[in-house]
């Protein structure tokens, strides 16, 4: 109020306006039922999802039911010994529920297939088993619903597990078989089409417990040599483009597998393929461009300026952001508009090859630098600036990478010079005959 | 500045909008992996089809009849980069505009693909061509945001000139089907090219109403003077003066590179010029 009066400002203004801030105001404030802390936590607004309302969880049954418990008899189909068990029941409006023992329909068994003895003379006999033995399995089979495990341990004669499935299984397929000789049904019948293969299960038992008791050791070394092996596959595939390289692959895992049951075994297969020939770069920057070229195809219709941006990040994805950035700017210093102006079919080519031999440029100057950096110890002679020198070589070629345009030549290499003659150079030496060691920067005499 | 497109051969330093590919670059064309799928069933492989288009707007200032709301008198389009008709191979184009316009899906059905409207704002414009059946099922998008005031702000805006900003860019089929292909292989708008060789195509059908299908171009369209005549005669020449450069520069660095090491290898003892 004493502002207003300060101000100026008539007083009348402020009731329309008090009535104004209020609406937007009650939004803002808390709703009732939750403590003030509660409600900062999620920021001061209603939560997303509609909490269930309280009022809603004490509301009473429908009441025109009159509910009573009993404690009544119960049979149960599930037992077989006709037990009369006692519990209470609810009993709704003086009805009884009727129907089974709600838990009977759990009781589930396995479905065993049982011979007569003609059908065991007939197609069940087997070298390795008596029929008292097959008599026996196959009630504990019944007995314990197919849990091998169990069917082992209280097998009277000792048996292995691989050995009791393998009969079980062989005996319900032959049974199988021989009641429905012509049926085409049971074609697909997991027995039939899939038989229990014990060779295999004791195969796969074998390599499982292996990889289960490997040390830690040969887990790091085995991760060593899936990973040579990844890359040698790569290379093949770029280098050839075609199946049989995958498949080398493929059978060579299968080789290395076996080699390590053995243990402590090196992996012999592998060395000899490390010795296959490295790839070119070429041929890794044309799978680059293939791969692109492939992903365009699927687009069907695309742009081409689209597909010159996939090139590039494709081209520029092995390369890091300041090669990029010093690619970009050499373009510059080219006279070339980073995105062609008019992107057609040979512009983009053009395009493409220019950044890709500004690259070869680049790692050439980089490669240059090292080589001259190497050289410094073994030369004698008047330099008495070797602890300084390395600041020699980064003069203006870390980011001009050339000087495009010729007539700025002499004026570009001068006024670089005389920026780091102050905290680069020591007295003598003069800047010409050092200055000719270092790889010159293009000039116009140069062309 | 007339597109000349059937299947020419094309060095780089011809000076024509038409670009069909020089050998060198059809070898790079994803040939590895299909050459031996050569079937000429329904697709042709290793045949790409490329539509130049240019597209952008054109913005009047309206000057003393300008409104609050309506200050400028814009036309948003999609053309041929020589002006021919595009409409053998676009069926449709739907405009999107920014909401506040009224129906702001506008859509085109014929050539020329274009939409006139007044407003005060810049936005972004996203135009999604259709092609026809036989072209390609998929539509394309093009994004354009819409230029009305001149670059620079103290240029002062005038009502004869306009605000023009156009993008030259093509349109790619990387596997058009034989139906599409014969029957543009000779359409101006389209650049088709060589064919593999032992390849033919059967005759276009022709066209039966031969009047209709030129109003779509816009040759004579009353904004073509401002049209700008997009030529990658420049660019390639810039493009081939850069690399050689680079490529000059290249060599320098590989001679150097070896006379450093042929230092390396004798522990040189006088320093010695290049």
């Amino acid at each position: 109020m004493d502002a207003k009066d300060i101000l100026g400002l008539p007083k009348n203004s402020f009731p329309p306006l008090d009535k104004k801030s209020r609406p937007p105001k009650e939004s803002h404030r808390k709703p009732d039922g939750i403590s003030r802390e509660v409600y900062a936590l999620t920021g001061g607004l209603a939560p997303l999802m509609p909490a269930l309302d309280p009022s809603q969880l004490k509301k009473k049954p429908p009441s025109d039911e009159k509910v009573a418990w009993q404690w009544l008899g119960i049979t149960s189909s599930a037992r077989k010994d006709n037990l009369h068990l006692y519990h209470w029941v609810r009993v709704v409006n003086g009805v009884p529920p009727t129907g089974d023992y709600s838990f009977a329909k759990y009781n589930k068994s396995v479905d065993i297939t049982k011979y007569t003895n003609e059908e065991y003379e007939k197609y069940l006999t087997d070298p390795g088993w008596t029929k008292e033995e097959t008599d026996q399995l196959f009630e504990l089979c019944e007995r314990f619903d197919l849990r091998f495990i169990v069917i082992a341990d209280r097998f009277p004669s000792s048996r292995t597990v691989e050995e009791l499935k393998e009969r079980y299984y062989s005996v319900s397929r032959a049974l199988l078989l021989a009641r429905n000789p012509s049926s085409v049904d049971i074609a697909s019948h997991p027995l039939v089409k899939e038989p229990y293969n014990i060779s295999h299960d004791l195969e796969r038992k074998r390599a499982m417990s292996l990889v289960l008791s490997q040390t830690r050791q040969q887990e790091l070394r085995d991760e060593e040599v899936l990973a040579e092996a990844k890359r040698i596959a790569q290379s093949r595939i770029s280098a050839k483009v075609s199946q049989e390289s995958e498949m080398a692959v493929a059978s060579n895992a299968g080789v290395e597998v076996t080699e390590r049951t053995i243990p402590g075994e090196t992996v012999s297969p592998l060395p000899s393929n490390a010795q296959h020939p490295s790839i070119p770069v070429s041929s890794s920057m044309s799978t680059e461009n293939a791969s692109t070229l492939a992903s365009l195809r699927i687009l069907r219709v695309y742009l081409r300026t689209y597909a010159l941006e996939q090139m590039l990040q494709a081209a520029s994805s092995s390369a890091g952001l300041r090669t990029i950035k010093r690619v970009e700017q050499t373009l510059q210093d080219l006279g070339v508009n980073l995105k062609p102006r008019v992107p057609t079919k040979s512009v983009c080519a053009e395009h493409l090859e220019l950044r890709k031999e500004i690259l070869t440029l680049l790692n050439l100057q980089k490669q240059l630098q090292y080589k001259e950096a190497e050289g410094l110890p073994f030369r004698e002679g008047s330099y008495t600036e070797t602890p300084g020198t390395p600041k020699h070589f980064h003069h203006g070629k870390q980011d001009r990478a050339f000087v495009p345009d010729p007539s700025f030549g002499g004026e570009r290499t001068g006024k670089r010079d005389q920026k780091r003659k102050a905290p680069g150079r020591l007295s003598e030496a003069p800047s010409s005959p050092a200055q000719s060691k270092r790889p010159r920067k293009l000039k116009a005499s140069d062309f | 500045m007339s597109n000349s497109s059937s299947s020419k051969k094309h060095g780089q330093d011809q000076p024509e909008l038409s670009g069909p590919t020089p050998k060198s670059h059809r070898a790079k064309m994803g040939k590895s992996e299909d050459t031996d799928k050569k079937n000429l069933g329904k697709k042709l492989k290793d045949v790409e089809i490329s539509i130049p288009i240019v597209y952008g707007n054109i913005a009047f200032w309206l000057g003393k009849k300008a409104s609050e709301y309506q200050s400028h008198k814009w036309t948003v389009y999609v053309r041929g980069a020589s002006n021919e008709d595009l409409g053998a191979i676009v069926k449709r184009a739907v405009f999107q505009l920014h909401s506040s316009f009224n129906n702001p899906t506008r859509v085109v059905e014929s050539p020329p693909f274009e939409l006139s409207e007044a407003g005060w704002g810049e936005f972004e414009i996203v135009i999604t061509l259709y092609f026809h059946s036989d072209v390609c099922d998929k539509p394309l998008n093009l994004y354009h945001h819409l230029k009305l005031y001149p670059e620079d702000e103290n240029s002062s805006m005038s009502t004869k000139k306009p605000v023009v900003v156009e993008f030259y860019d093509e349109i790619v089929f990387p596997d058009p089907s034989e139906a599409f292909l014969s029957r543009v292989q000779n359409h101006p708008a389209v650049n088709v090219p060589r064919l593999p060789p032992g390849v033919t195509l059967p005759p276009p059908i022709p066209v039966e109403d031969a009047s209709k299908r030129r109003k779509g171009d816009t040759k004579d369209h009353p904004l073509s003077q401002w049209f700008t005549n997009f030529s990658e005669a420049d660019e390639l020449l810039q493009l081939a003066a850069a690399r050689q450069q680079v490529q000059a520069h290249i060599a320098k660095l590989r001679r150097q590179i070896s006379l450093i090491d042929g230092q390396h290898h004798q522990h040189f003892k006088s320093s010695s010029d290049q």
